[in-house]
């Protein structure tokens, strides 16, 4: 049942991935309003998954009443389904129609890498896991997460934007695409949100690493890199805020702290000892 | 009942005929042909164009477009035998609906000429020279003058250098209601362009010129403020858009002096203009991050492109044109076969596929 709700719900974010290309190529703006209605509506269905996977996941005693995210198949479900509220939040604010197709996509991965790769059924917490925890320090940290997708996706739309306008010979994609100055302020807004929720997220982590472990810090790999993704996007913003810069370069920075996001979701559960449970380790001690 | 028209356009060889009759006003046209006897008429009249239409007997159509020749020849005070053309029924119905369409027009897809058919139809309208059919024949007019334009790329872009650089500013800053503008230099493509953004409504319109009394002259004409020649530099890290159009022989913005205000614009973008002949501006000022200078050629090349995409939407409008003549036609049949027929608003099987 919860995987035939995500698959509509995959389904339904297809649709608006096809429906935000649809926009960028063409000029009829009853695209991007479909978009953002199915997409509406695919993430109800996510939603409901997600009552559904709970409820699975309850009927285990020890997982009662903690947030099913200990799987690879939680997690990315998790972060594809934030993508798109963000998204479906920004658009229904801003009306930037065309970011549809800068932004989706990265949630049709997560979501759709979930679907073909992990393994969708629930298992009972490690112990390590039994924490109210891991309702805090994970959530908070994929939710940043999912807002810095979206800044790359307005980021990228930024640098082809510039690009366009410095090239002299605009194409149709100029006429489609916002103002430069709009990208870069968006861009900005949607880092100065998530660069808070990502310090709570890992400052949390040292809180429950402090009760469990004893320690606050400890080098792991998962924090290490979630240290230099957090300088990255300190960089990002002392450019943005104190050295008067913008634009191109300080979107460049902030490309590189979302690849660090990237690595340090998934390519860091393969080097970490401690926190490794996506890939079914972790929590060794 | 027969629709006829004649009349001459830009389209027609010898112009100077156009000349004589382009942009009569219509109103007076209307009336002298109120008291020749006609009672369904409209008239057309704009500085590209001179139409007459009516609604006749069909028995009578060939001698009624005689006498809408010879009032028009001496409307003109020339005669005029054989040089309008002329068209009927369908034809004439195609052609209006083309014209509304901006298909006929010099500058294709062009809008002035929506409102000139509306203002040519209210004027017949307020006489009471219309009756059903040609009211229905221009409020549909209309309605496809619109559908055209929105289903079809005709109208898309800007067709004027003023234009297209109000709306490269917009792709930089987004509002332009926060922007100000700098015009250095005076003539009449600066007072152009001044309109263009005055129009959009920016924050502050300055004006610079090397002698200070011809800025402030200019600045009053358009709610500027005029500044000093040797406050350019520091007026560049103030304002968002530079429109330059001197007559120096040399560059009147130099890259250092972009280079010093960019320092102090807090990486905010700059947009120059220069459309000066020989150049204001340096080349090298657009290689300097956040700066885009266009220069006219710029402006005049992406018009052509405009205008050459107008033109490759042509042939999906003009079907679209011949496909609701054809409706308009087959509803007129069934009216005078008093047989009730409705004419769908919006998009049926053909204008659907037509749109895709």
């Amino acid at each position: 049942m919860e995987v035939l709700l995500i698959k509509i719900g995959f389904a339904l974010l297809s649709a608006s991935v096809v429906l935000s290309f649809a926009y960028l190529f063409s000029r009829n703006e009853n695209f991007s309003l479909w978009m953002w209605y199915v997409l509406g509506v695919g993430i109800a269905a996510h939603a409901a998954a997600f009552v559904v996977r709970v409820e699975a996941f309850w009927a285990i005693a020890e997982n009662r009443y903690y947030f099913p995210i200990n799987s690879f198949f939680g997690a990315l479900c998790y972060l594809g389904w934030a993508m798109m509220v963000i998204f479906w939040l920004v658009e229904g604010k801003h009306r930037l129609h065309v970011l549809g197709a800068f932004v989706l996509p990265w949630a049709w991965i997560s979501i759709g890498a979930g679907l073909r790769y992990a393994d969708p059924s629930v298992s009972g917490l490690v112990p390590a896991l039994q924490s109210y925890w891991i309702n805090i320090h994970p959530v908070i940290l994929m939710t940043s997460y999912a807002a810095f997708a979206n800044a790359f996706g307005v980021g990228l739309a930024l640098l082809i934007q510039e690009r366009q306008i410095k090239s002299r010979r605009p194409s149709a994609l100029c006429y489609r695409l916002p103002a430069i100055e709009e990208l870069d302020n968006l861009n900005y807004r949607i880092i100065s949100f998530a660069f808070p929720v990502l310090t709570v997220g890992i400052f949390m982590g040292g809180v429950w690493a402090y009760n469990a472990w004893g320690r606050f810090w400890g080098w792991d790999a998962k924090e290490t890199w979630a240290l230099v993704t957090w300088l990255i996007y300190v960089v990002y913003l002392h450019m943005r805020l104190f050295a008067g810069w913008r634009g191109r370069k300080t979107v460049y920075v902030s490309m590189a702290g979302f690849a660090a996001v990237v690595f340090t979701f998934y390519g860091v559960n393969f080097l970490s000892e401690l926190h490794g449970y996506l890939s079914g380790g972790g929590g060794i001690r | 009942m027969a629709l006829i028209l004649t009349g001459l356009s830009h389209q027609c060889a010898e112009l100077e005929l156009l000349e004589l009759l382009a942009a009569a006003p219509a109103a007076s046209v209307l009336g002298k042909l109120k008291s020749a006897g006609w009672e369904r008429v409209t008239v057309l009249s704009t500085c590209n164009r001179f139409e007459i239409y009516a609604e006749v007997e069909p028995e009578a159509a060939a001698g009624r477009l005689d006498e809408l020749e010879a009032f028009a020849g001496k409307l003109a005070g020339v005669d005029l035998k054989g040089k309008l053309y002329r068209k009927r029924d369908a034809q004439a119905v195609e052609h209006l609906f083309a014209v509304a369409s901006g298909l006929d027009s010099m500058v294709i897809g062009e809008g002035e000429i929506l409102g000139q058919v509306k203002q040519a139809y209210e004027a017949a309208l307020g006489m009471r020279l219309t009756g059903k059919v040609m009211n229905v024949l221009w409020q549909r007019a209309l309605y496809v003058g619109k559908l055209v334009r929105s289903q079809t790329a005709i109208a898309a872009g800007h067709t004027s250098a003023a234009g297209v650089a109000v709306e490269l500013a917009e792709k930089i800053f987004g509002d332009l209601s926060q922007c100000r503008v700098l015009i250095i230099g005076a003539g009449s493509m600066a007072e152009t362009a001044a309109k263009y953004f005055l129009s959009e409504k920016v924050a502050q319109l300055y004006v610079a010129n090397r002698t200070f009394d011809k800025a402030v002259l200019l600045a009053a004409r358009f709610k500027a403020q005029a500044v000093r020649w040797d406050s350019l530099t520091e007026m560049l890290a103030h304002v968002d858009v530079v429109l330059s159009s001197t007559g120096a022989d040399t560059a009147v913005l130099k890259r250092e002096q972009v280079e010093i205000a960019m320092s102090r614009r807090q990486g905010r973008s700059l947009f120059i203009i220069d459309i000066a002949m020989p150049r204001d501006v340096e080349e090298s000022v657009h290689g300097l991050e956040h700066v885009y200078l266009y220069t006219l050629e710029d402006l005049k090349e992406i018009v052509d492109g405009q205008l050459q995409q107008r033109r490759r939407e042509q042939m999906k409008a003009e079907r679209l044109v011949k496909a609701r003549a054809e409706e308009f036609f087959k509803w007129l049949d069934a009216a005078r076969d008093g047989v009730r027929a409705d004419l769908k608003h919006g998009l049926d099987g053909a204008g659907r596929r037509l749109a895709e």
